[in-house]
Parts: C-alpha cells; structure tokens; sequence
C-alpha cells in the first residue's frame, strides 16, 4: 500500500469507527438471544414410550464420544447390522477436548442424538438438554441389565448424583488395579498378591531397594490421580466417599481416613517408590513405559490392560488393589462409558434401542473385547493372560459391590483441574496432606454453597 | 489497511522497502476548503473501500468483544438461563489469589517473548544484513525464521519431547557430562515456566530478526560509509547508527511479541497445562479452564475483557514512547 493523501486517510478511520459503532450497535440490538440459555419449555420428559422401533423408516443417529478403544464403534457396526435402516454417525473427539467442547456440543440445534456422559456435563441437567430416560429404562427394564446406573441418576439441579432421574446407561464399565511385571517381582523374591495395603508398601520397599522403580506414575497430567481414588477407596467408608464424589450436600474430604490416603501417596513419593520426577512425565508415558519393562508395579485401570499386555506378553501380572486389613472387602475406583441421549433427538427410541442394545451378549463380547467389563458379565468371553487376570479380578469387584465412582468426576465441574493441580503441589512437595485436601474440599464448596 | 491489520498482519517481506506508515499523525488539520458534496462523495467511495475489510472485521472481531463484554455481567454457566450480576464478576478477578499468579507468570513471559528475541533479533538481524549477498545469507534467514511457521501446538509437542526427562536437552546434557543437570523440566516448579518461555524465545526471535532486517534494508547505506570513512567498527556502527534508526521496528516487534506473551495460551496448554501446580498458570487457561470446565462463562468474560484491556494499554504505551520526537 502507498502511502495515502492526509485527508483521505483521516476519512476511513472515521468511517470506520462510525460504522463500526453503528453496525455494532444495531446487531445488538436486534439480537434479543445474547445469552442462549435453555427455554423453560421442557422438553426433556417423555411422554409414554415403546420398545418398537419403525423398521420400514429410514433413520440416522449421530453418536458423539470420547472413547478411543474399539468399543463404540463396535457397538455402532453391530447395531447397525441388525438395524438395516438405521444409519449411525459417530462423531469422535479426543478426551479433554470432548470435557471442554460437549457442553456447547448438546446446547446446539444439531445436537448429537446419543453423547458419552461425562464429568461436567451435569450441567446439561437443569439446562433440560438431556433426555429423561426413566421410562425407556422401565420399558426395557435396564435396572436389571445394568451395573452401575446409579452414577447415571441425578437431580433436577445437576448438582447431586445417585438420586434423581436417569438419563443413560454404563455399556462398559471400568475400574482400577495394580499392574505387575511378573519376571521382575519373580527375580526380586515379591511374594503377590499383597493381602493389606501395608504389604504392598513393603513389596515397594523391597523393590526400591534392589534398585527398581517399584510404582511407575506420570503426574504431568494428573495421573497419580489413579493411585489417590484407590487409597482413598480403601481407606474411607463407601458411604463418605459416594456422598462427596456424587456432590451431596455439606459433605467433606477432610476426614481422617482420606489423610491417611493422602499421607500414604505423599509418602510413596518422598521414599522414591513413585517414578522420579514423576511430575514431569504424563500419564500415556508411564503406561508405555511400564509396558517397555520399566519398574515393578503400575496402579491404573482396565483400559491399560491391552497396551500392558502387548508389551510384557507373559510377563504381565495383574490384582486387585488390597484392603486395608486383611480378608477385608476389595474395594476400588471405576467408571465406564456412559451413554445418554439428547433431548433434541428427534429419534429417541431409536436411541434408546442402541443404548439397551449395549446390554446384550453380542454387544458384551464386543465390549470385553475393548478391554471394558460387560453389563451382563456371565456373557464375556472368558479370555486368557492378562486380560483374564484382570477379568478375574472383576468378578470380585462385583462380589464385593466394590466399585466406587472417580472423586473427580461428579463432585465438581472444576474438579480435574483442582485435583491435578493439588497432585502436583503433593508430588513435588508443595503442600501438605492436610492443604491438600482442604484445597479439593475449597473447590467442593465454591461450587455446593 | 487498519491499526489492527497493521499489527497482527503478516511481517513484511525481506527485501521489501516497506516501512511502517504512521500517516495517520499527521492527520489532524484537514484541508477545510474542500467542497461539501465532494467531500461527501469521497466519503462514499472511501466506505464503499473499506467494506469488504469492515464487515467481517466488525462481526467477526468488533461484535463478539461487545458480545463478551455483556455477558461479563451475567452469572452463566454456559447451557441454563443466565442471572444478572453486575460488576461482581469483576469483583471475584480483583480478589483471587490464583489470578494473582497468573498476571505474574504472564509478566515473566514478557521476559522471555520480547525482551529475549528482540535482543537476539537484533544480534541477528545485524549480522546478517552486514554479510547481505554472501551465500548462505537466505539460508540462514530462513532457518531462523522457520519456528515462526510451525503451529504453536506442533511447536508445542516438539518440545515436550525436547525437555522430556529422557527427551534431547537431557541426552545432551548427560553426553557433555552434566548429567547431574538433568531434570525433567516441565514438571519442575522451579524450571517450569523458563523452560515454557523459552520456547516462546524461539518462535519470536525469528520474527524479529527479519523485523529488524527489513529495517536495515530501509537505512541509507551512505550512512554506513560515513561512518566507516570515520573509522567506526561493527559494534560501533551497529550501536550509532542501527538501533537508533530501527525505532519504528521496534515498537512493531514490543507489540507483537508483548501481546503474544500476554495473551499466550496454546503453547502452555500443550505443554504443561498450567502446571506443575500453578506454576505456569496464565490468564489464558484460566479463561479456558473457567469457560470450558467449569461452567463459569460470566467470569471468564469479565477476565476476558480484563486481558483485552491490559494488552490494549500496553500497546498503547509501547506506541506513544516509540513515537520519534517531533
């Protein structure tokens, strides 16, 4: 651009601001839906609803999920071959970016029929941006089918989980152990598997001792997070752990047991169990490290299960976390994949048909497949290795009624983020037990006063 | 073209005689002989010019500010009906003690995305004007000012693997033999936030350098001359006559590179996250985390707003005390 005469140059910025001002001025005028908020017009309860559906009806269901294992779309192919006319769209995102983009996702007009249900998306509660699903659940009768609904069942305010309406159902379900490299513990003489969490400290100690990593972690992404939810299974109650990981009202974390679990971490750490540095390295790397052959034991979920085993081949052990006093209950973290369906869904029963279709015996062999433990257990295939070490160990999950939700998850909207971050102050000596967990319940009361 | 476009636009060419323009100062008395109706019909003309520029500038930049700055004021969490609050989100930025952090952290990158590469720039941009035409110069320009092409977030992942515990910086320093330096560097409360600065060093400094370079292409050599026939060396010639004269370039380079420390947010999100802790928390992923995560889109566009403002300011400031005396 040459260099313009004076006045004309003077003319546009004018221009251009006057214009800007009005244009401005008159959009936002015009535009009374400044802040798209849900309409009060509920939509989310349905009306009475059948198992049927159209099958002379040509219908298209979009999926949104964060599920990166072979799970959904084995679902989706499966279900789609024995619905000829119902077309299926899966919309996949990677998993943070799924938390922070699926809330504006189901506000929108081209919401997704069927989403994965995550931490956060509580939110969609109040807004009415999710389908009741009680009465599917009723026709269907998925309180039968399915394990675990209640991580599913909120209240009208989103804020509380484990009471209230249902809005979807858990088609595979997840949960937490403690990974082994067999040939090393068998060289280091480490008797497994530990029958108290004090044993399994001392299999760290002589570990450690012989010059190994006892526990691989990575907690630049708050993975010890995996090993925290498992102490803290172990050491509090069921009743105190649900009440805050499911949002109740004045429930707390700063209880003696949960010090206990959170001194316990701390001190894995500074006795140089714990992967050095451990704060540098994520929690993908420590999986893959593990998988590599590096250190002993790895505490993570099922999910780990098939990168672990190719990786340690027969040498890949697995047992469920210990309780605290020997012969106690096996008690640990877990979640799953949830799914719900919008209530923009123009083809809710279709919807509702793939979420029931989850709890059938071909779509758990699917399921198992992934790595996920199937709502109908008794029709997983049985599997071999590692993979049927980790079924196993399952089993007595269920047995136990074990299964207990992530803290993270449901307490608050912000909780990942708060519980990384008070990780990290632990991991690197920052804070104490006791901060620690007033700097998670800080967080439970700005958003449950 | 715009205040705005100037800014944010593309670097000028090497080679290019472009300088910057600051025609608008001396704009304030105009020609008042000018006939009214052609005046006005140059003014149409002018509008009509500036269309194509102004529409989308206007939805796409001008709008959504006002948009964030309205919903500043409501209390929202981004999916129910939004609650009128007033001034209140703005009362809880002003007192948290975690935006406190974030502002410093946002300072000390200051440190890292502008005074560093404006410096190295220079250096740079200096020695390789002086060789102009010897072989290897284009090469040179090139390879320095390839960081500024990739995306931040590949950028991003390229160096997580750089400062990795097992990553480059540590095989390199366990080769020289000081492997008791190694440390695993974003995850180091201490070392976190250099070493995330640092990488902002070498995007920005290439920017700079061909910044400072375009300038010296716009410095008369005879200039130069003079001074040698004085018998002046490199340092002193780049000292008289180079830095003074860049003046311009460098308010252009402080507000691109005070901005971009300012308002970074993608590297530190690929790289740490805000972390270890809080150790790298900025007002960028405090936004996102508040908009995104938790539900709080009122106070976020209240620490939206509060940003723009900030960076507005200090470009400002950089503008007026880089204007040449009168």
């Amino acid at each position: 651009m040459s260099p313009s005469p004076s006045s004309q140059s003077s003319l546009s910025r004018r221009t251009f601001l006057t214009a800007t001002g009005v244009v401005g001025a008159a959009a936002l005028t015009a535009c009374s839906d400044l802040t798209p908020g849900a309409s009060s017009s509920d939509k989310s309860s349905t009306g009475p609803v059948s198992t049927a559906i159209p099958a002379d009806e040509k219908i298209t269901l979009v999926v949104a999920d964060a599920d990166d294992t072979t799970m959904t779309p084995g679902l989706i192919a499966a279900f789609r071959k024995k619905h000829p006319n119902i077309t299926v769209k899966r919309n996949y995102t990677g998993w943070d970016d799924y938390l922070k983009s699926i809330n504006t996702t189901m506000s929108a007009d081209s919401a997704p029929d069927i989403a994965q249900f995550t931490s956060g998306m509580q939110n969609l509660v109040p807004g009415r941006l999710l389908l009741k699903a009680g009465e599917y659940g009723k026709a269907y009768g998925w309180a039968e089918k399915f394990p675990g609904l209640d991580q599913i069942t909120l209240t009208p305010d989103g804020k509380t989980v484990g009471t209230g309406d249902l809005y979807g159902v858990g088609a595979g379900l997840s949960f937490e152990g403690v990974y082994y490299n067999k040939s090393k513990a068998q060289k280091l003489g480490l008797t497994v598997p530990p029958a108290t969490l004090d044993e399994l400290e001392a299999l760290f100690a002589k570990a450690k001792a012989a010059g190994e990593t006892a526990l691989v972690a990575g907690n630049l992404d708050g993975g010890l997070n995996h090993a925290f939810n498992v102490l803290l299974s172990a050491h509090l109650t069921p009743k105190d752990r649900e009440a805050w990981a499911y949002g109740h009202q004045s429930a707390t974390i700063v209880l003696p047991e949960a010090e206990k679990a959170a001194e316990t971490l701390k001190r894995w750490v500074d006795e140089g169990y714990v992967t050095p540095k451990v704060n540098g390295v994520s929690d993908n790397d420590a999986t893959a490290a593990f998988a590599k052959g590096e250190g002993v034991f790895r505490i993570s979920g099922n999910w780990a299960a098939a990168a672990v085993a190719e990786g340690l081949g027969e040498g890949a052990g697995y047992f469920n976390m210990p309780p605290v006093t020997s012969g106690g209950k096996v008690r640990t973290t877990g979640a799953g994949v949830y799914y719900c369906v919008s209530s923009k869904s123009k083809n809710a029963a279709a919807a509702a048909a793939f979420l029931d279709f989850t709890a059938g015996a071909e779509a758990a062999a699917i399921t198992a497949k992934a790595g996920f433990m199937a709502p109908d257990a008794g029709a997983m295939p049985s599997q071999s290795g590692l993979l049927g070490d980790v079924q196993k160990g399952w089993q007595t999950v269920v047995k136990d009624a074990g299964l207990q939700p992530f803290i993270q998850n449901s307490s608050s909207p912000t909780m990942g983020d708060t519980l990384t971050t008070q990780l990290q102050l632990l991991a690197g000596g920052k804070t104490t037990a006791e901060k620690f967990l007033a700097g998670l319940q800080t967080d439970f009361e700005n958003y449950h006063k | 073209m715009t205040t705005a476009g100037r800014l944010t636009g593309p670097a000028p060419a090497p080679g290019a005689q472009s300088r910057v323009e600051r025609a608008s100062d001396s704009t304030l008395h105009r020609r008042p002989d000018a006939a009214r109706s052609g005046r006005r019909r140059r003014r149409a003309v002018a509008l009509l010019y500036l269309l194509p520029a102004l529409l989308p500038y206007t939805l796409f930049a001008v709008l959504p500010l006002l948009h964030t700055a309205y919903l500043s004021l409501f209390d929202w969490d981004g999916v129910t009906l939004p609650s009128f609050v007033g001034l209140d989100n703005y009362g809880r930025i002003a007192t948290d003690p975690q935006l406190r952090a974030a502002a410093w952290h946002a300072g000390a990158l200051i440190l890292f995305f502008s005074v560093l590469p404006i410096c190295l720039g220079l250096v740079s941009a200096a020695i390789v004007s002086r060789r102009a035409g010897r072989r290897g110069t284009t090469l040179v320009r090139t390879v320095l000012f390839l960081p500024q092409v990739i995306p931040l977030v590949a950028v991003g992942i390229l160096w997580r693997w750089v400062y990795a515990e097992d990553g480059t910086l540590n095989q390199a320093l366990r080769a020289i033999g000081l492997g008791g330096l190694t440390d695993a560097w974003l995850g180091s409360f201490t070392w976190a936030l250099p070493a995330v600065g640092l990488i902002g060093s070498w995007v920005v400094s290439g920017l700079c350098m061909v910044l400072f370079l375009s300038g010296t292409q716009r410095i008369d050599p005879e200039i130069y001359e003079a001074a040698r026939m004085d018998g002046a060396g490199p340092v002193r010639e780049f000292m008289a006559i180079t830095v003074p004269l860049l003046r311009p370039e460098f308010a252009v380079a402080l507000s691109i590179t005070v901005i971009a420390a300012l308002s970074s947010f993608d590297l530190i999100y690929i790289t740490t996250g805000g972390g270890p802790g809080n150790s790298t928390v900025v007002p960028g992923i405090l936004i996102y985390r508040l908009a995104f995560g938790g539900g709080a889109v009122g106070v976020a566009s209240a620490l939206a707003i509060v940003l723009t403002v900030v960076i507005s300011l200090a470009v400002l400031v950089i503008n007026r005390l880089s204007r040449e005396a009168p």
